[in-house]
């Protein structure tokens, strides 16, 4: 009895006093209210505390000021005028940027023939799904034993790549460029997250009508036509996806840069945790919070690109 | 008056091209030896002929898996046919991609795009074939109207119900004025009361139009109500190819008889014959005489018959027929359908069926159990190739 009359003492006050007595009804829908509020609690609580409790917190932070006597929590743009004034920050921004541009087009460009065949060329469901599988399979190990695998055995003055270019005789000796450079950054990055772009391709275009495209080539659209009006249009959701996550996983990297990179690059992320490292908390916050205004820049021009390309 | 016009035209538009042109000018569709086995063995087509005239209505019918629909994708061009030649007007189409073929198809589910307005679907065709975007944006405007969506022209196919979707795919289509159009369970999402409203728009646009409709369905109803002729088709090959009213009351084989429904099937010897005339009688000693010109059946051999249910008439009480075209049954159930009573009977083990009029409901309600007499005329019998 007590159990049960704690909701019901709740529920009537959600609702207005007038309604609170009439019929089963009314009480089903009031129950069936909590039930929603219940199921939805956990991701509110979710998102809540590990999402924007922490933003708060770090733009709270950004404004404040590093003492050794801990924070002095006056409010101040001071660290935010410093870091416009900085010239490597925004160096390094803007090389992040153009890092994560390529990852999305060289992800896009590479994972859409893989997504494209999986999803619409392989007829059986069975060997669909082996082969997505297969797929995955570089992504059951570790990140770091795959950033490693990009450094000294493939990259690297002694890497493979540049014995295989010496022994080809197309360069005399290791090309620096293959070493710890950004080209190894920029190259290991498009293999470490393309993943997160062939698996939402492939579910859109799963979910593409096939008697759609047969009807469109029926009507006289060549492949390219099909292809352009009917399944890139379809296909817009996953791409949009896919860009997004790519996107915003490569400009907060700092693992691979460091890792890839061998200490030599940095990015916008390795900047932040040098300064975290160094306890400027209140200015990584406020580096944090220029990234993350940076990104919500870029997933809504990521958005706003396929809005244009739908009305085209 | 204008229904004989109608048909007088017809009747002339069809007797020109074999008065005015000889045979060396084919022209409609043409199925040769048209056979298709699919990987693992499987016989969809077999050696299927078939002619169809420009302007004609052709209901391919059968149940599902007959190799009907796998017919109609060879000829739009989304199978290849293992053996055997489609022509069109005397061309081989068999070696053009779908999109190069002068047929296009309405598929089962429409398959609109879903992502485009009504507008956008219906001028898909005319935009890839490269027409400028004010004429074709007119051009489906047009078709549109003539389907009685214009005002509906910047919905997307989500936001339509499922009788506007099929305006919309035969939009799509007949803008691209194509020589054949292919039709593949058309009616089939729809509701009843939809599919006999369809039924009549599409075989009116097809007499306005005046173009061939080639138009796949399992449903007897439809194909009967439909179709100029009808191609019956079973296991892969054609049973029978006819007018309407030829398939519903004289099915050539045992197939047909049962697919078209309704059919009382007797299985039986042939135990007279009288010139063109044979009388087949069954174990259960049902007797029925048919008139059959050319039948090679002697005393003695295997014979077969339909009856239609529509045929067969219950005798009043006490009469005295003869035992010829006659049966001596009991009832198993009165089955009332509003404008017509099916009776359930069984002559000696012999299932039977008998359609009659409302108006004997009355007198046939509750008397299942009860015996009584029906008979048949003959020339509603009809002799069928087993």
């Amino acid at each position: 009895m007590s159990s049960s009359s704690i909701p019901e003492q709740v529920g009537a006050g959600a609702v207005p006093p007038p309604q609170a007595h009439r019929g089963k009804r009314r009480r089903r829908d009031r129950e069936s209210g909590w039930v929603t509020a219940a199921l939805a609690a956990p991701g509110f609580l979710w998102i809540g505390f590990y999402l924007i409790a922490p933003l708060v917190i770090i733009v709270l932070v950004s404004f404040w000021t590093w003492t050794d006597a801990g924070f002095d929590k006056t409010l101040t743009t001071a660290n935010y005028r410093e870091l416009f004034n900085d010239s490597t920050y925004w160096e390094n921004m803007l090389s992040t940027v153009i890092t994560s541009a390529i990852a999305v087009v060289a992800c896009l460009v590479l994972g859409f023939p893989v997504a494209y065949f999986l999803a619409l060329k392989v007829q059986s469901l069975r060997i669909q799904i082996a082969l997505f599988i297969i797929a995955l399979a570089p992504f059951w190990t570790s990140f770091l034993t795959r950033a490693i695998a990009w450094t000294f055995p493939l990259m690297g003055r002694e890497g493979a790549l540049n014995q295989v270019l010496i022994k080809l005789q197309i360069i005399s000796e290791p090309l620096p460029e293959l070493g710890f450079s950004t080209l190894s950054v920029r190259l290991a990055m498009i293999q470490l997250y393309i993943l997160f772009m062939i698996t939402p391709l492939f579910f859109t275009l799963a979910q593409v009508d096939r008697s759609a495209l047969e009807s469109a080539r029926d009507l006289g659209a060549n492949w390219w036509g099909t292809f352009r009006e009917v399944i890139l249009p379809q296909t817009m959701p996953g791409i949009v996806i896919g860009s997004i996550f790519i996107f915003v996983l490569t400009m907060g990297d700092y693992g691979t840069v460091a890792t890839v990179g061998g200490g030599n690059i940095t990015s916008v992320g390795t900047l932040i945790n040098s300064k975290i490292g160094a306890v400027q908390y209140p200015q990584g916050a406020a580096s944090a919070v220029l990234l993350v205004i940076v990104l919500l820049a870029g997933v809504w021009g990521i958005t706003r690109f396929a809005n244009l390309r739908e009305e085209l | 008056m204008t229904d004989q016009a109608v048909s007088h035209q017809e009747g002339a538009a069809a007797a020109a091209p074999s008065t005015a042109q000889p045979a060396s000018q084919p022209s409609g569709l043409d199925l040769v030896g048209l056979t298709k086995v699919f990987a693992g063995g499987t016989v969809a087509v077999d050696d299927v002929n078939l002619h169809v005239d420009h302007g004609e209505y052709v209901v391919l019918l059968g149940p599902s898996g007959c190799g009907k629909t796998t017919t109609l994708r060879m000829i739009g061009g989304h199978e290849y046919p293992t053996e055997g030649d489609i022509l069109l007007d005397g061309q081989s189409l068999v070696d053009l991609p779908p999109h190069k073929r002068p047929t296009t198809t309405v598929f089962q589910h429409f398959a609109l795009f879903p992502h485009r307005t009504s507008l956008q679907n219906v001028e898909f065709g005319l935009k890839m074939h490269g027409v400028s975007r004010t004429e074709r944006r007119a051009e489906a405007m047009k078709a549109l109207e003539m389907v009685g969506l214009e005002t509906l022209h910047d919905r997307k196919p989500g936001a339509l119900s499922g009788g506007q979707q099929q305006r919309v795919a035969l939009a799509r289509v007949l803008v691209t004025k194509p020589q054949a159009l292919l039709l593949d369970e058309p009616l089939g999402d729809l509701d009843r009361l939809l599919q006999l409203r369809m039924r009549v728009e599409l075989r009116e646009l097809q007499r306005q139009l005046g173009l061939m409709f080639i138009h796949v369905t399992h449903n007897q109803e439809e194909a009967l109500s439909m179709a100029d002729r009808i191609v019956v088709m079973n296991d892969a090959r054609i049973q029978q190819v006819a007018d309407p009213l030829t398939i519903a009351t004289k099915p050539a084989t045992e197939v047909v008889a049962r697919f078209m429904g309704d059919n009382n099937i007797v299985r039986g010897k042939v135990t007279q014959r009288d010139g063109d005339r044979l009388v087949v009688e069954d174990e259960q000693h049902v007797k029925a005489s048919v008139h059959a010109p050319g039948a090679r059946h002697a005393v003695g051999d295997p014979g077969m018959i339909a009856i239609r249910a529509a045929a067969v008439t219950v005798d009043a009480d006490g009469s005295t027929a003869g035992e010829l075209n006659s049966a001596e049954c009991e009832i198993v159930f009165v089955e009332f359908l509003g404008d017509l009573v099916k009776l359930h009977l069984v002559a000696g083990g012999e299932r039977m069926l008998a359609k009659v009029g409302a108006e004997e409901y009355p007198r046939l309600r509750g008397r299942e159990g009860e015996r009584i007499r029906i008979s048949w005329r003959e020339e509603d019998v009809q002799l069928l190739d087993s």
